[in-house]
């Protein structure tokens, strides 16, 4: 239950970033506070869109969709379901391989760093890591349930 | 020992109900100060937004430095609140004017590029555009990136105000000049020059087309050099022979 918390709490934390950079993309937000780094080098880049949509944008999708399944892995009826668990670790993992090749673009390629796509990177990293913890606790219940 | 399971398990859920309290309430703190976190950004730069869709582009015009007819031709696609393009502007541009444009090995245009993100960016266009009509787009060029900071979305709502203190500095009729920008006298061209980029593919600024080399980012004066001297070695080798015909 703690991990699924922890999923939650990060995927909205990581919602909040993913928003801004969002905002910043479709001009609603004129420049990013970007204290490190070159953001709007990043953000301007064609890497900052993905099937025509930015980047930004799949990220804030990724992370409502984390934030509605902890959110529902932690009412009474799912709180056990392996189901549940698996669909999390299943999208974090997906999500953490592509955050890898966007911070490899922004190294090698664009040799410019966004502090704020790092920053939801590293909240990706932490839902995995939860949602692993969250896959085997869920395992083990099951397991011992069924005797 | 039913009653004593019954208390150990009220105790547990007890501390259950507790936990998930203390959860939500964490949930609800962290929404509302992402919230508020966004909604102070989203009006930090209120500058008055100009919609693309509004206004027909114009024929795109350019601004030309050097000789137009110098063996290389360099174009610039540039938004003025970008800040890889005023890192360019004020770091390398100084040596491409002085060791290329004024030795007439470089002719150079300068496109605008207004990214939809920076809100400040079409005044500063339209600002740069209303001094090119008093003979000074390249002094306003200059100080409107030597300035960025202060003029930036994030600096300020009201970027006129430092632009017409630049336009004082550089001498222009301070009236015509304010009339000129607030009217977006130039803002059909300016949507031309964008046009213009889009149709050479530029996805980000500073783009530049060097002969007939699309390069994009903030590059060094040595590679800007490197590009230069390639053109210009391009343009002067001889034409390939035509292939001859068979009697």
């Amino acid at each position: 239950m703690r991990a699924r918390q922890a999923i939650a709490l990060l995927a909205l934390a990581g919602a909040f970033v993913a928003l801004y950079l969002t905002l910043y993309k479709v001009g609603v937000i004129g420049q990013l506070t970007c204290s490190v780094g070159e953001c709007e080098v990043v953000n301007t880049s064609r890497w900052s869109l993905f099937l025509r949509m930015p980047v930004a944008a799949w990220g804030l999708a990724t992370y409502v969709i984390l934030l509605a399944l902890a959110l529902t892995g932690l009412s009474e009826r799912w709180s056990a379901s392996v189901e549940v668990s698996r669909a999390i670790t299943a999208l974090a993992a997906w999500s953490v391989c592509f955050s890898a090749y966007l911070t490899y673009i922004e190294l090698f390629v664009l040799h410019a760093v966004c502090v704020w796509c790092a920053t939801s990177a590293a909240i990706m990293t932490l839902i995995l890591v939860a949602a692993v913890i969250d896959l085997r606790a869920t395992r083990a219940a099951a397991e011992v349930a069924r005797g | 020992m039913g009653a004593g399971k019954g208390s150990g398990s009220r105790v547990v859920k007890k501390k259950n109900a507790a936990q998930s309290r203390g959860f939500y309430v964490l949930l609800v703190l962290v929404l509302v100060a992402g919230g508020v976190w966004i909604g102070a950004k989203a009006t930090q730069g209120t500058a008055p937004a100009i919609r693309e869709t509004d206004v027909t582009p114009g024929p795109a015009q350019g601004y030309q430095l050097g000789d137009p007819k110098a063996p290389v031709q360099v174009i610039e696609f540039a938004d003025f609140e970008c800040p890889a393009c005023g890192q360019f502007s004020t770091v390398t541009e100084p040596d491409v004017r002085a060791r290329l444009i004024q030795t007439g090995k470089v002719s150079y245009r300068f496109f605008d590029f207004p990214l939809a993100q920076h809100r400040n960016t079409y005044v500063a266009s339209l600002a740069a555009a209303c001094a090119n009509d008093q003979g000074k787009f390249w002094p306003m060029h200059d100080a409107l990136y030597l300035n960025q900071p202060e003029w930036s979305t994030e600096a300020t709502r009201d970027p006129l105000k430092y632009f017409l203190k630049y336009a004082q500095q550089l001498g222009l009729d301070q009236t015509a000049f304010k009339q000129c920008v607030t009217e977006q006298r130039h803002l059909p061209t300016i949507l031309g020059n964008k046009k213009e980029g889009e149709k050479v593919g530029v996805q980000s600024t500073p783009t530049f087309v060097i002969g007939k080399k699309v390069i994009a980012g903030a590059i060094s004066y040595d590679e800007f050099r490197a590009q230069v001297d390639s053109a210009a070695a391009a343009a002067a080798a001889p034409p390939a022979p035509a292939a001859k015909k068979k009697s």
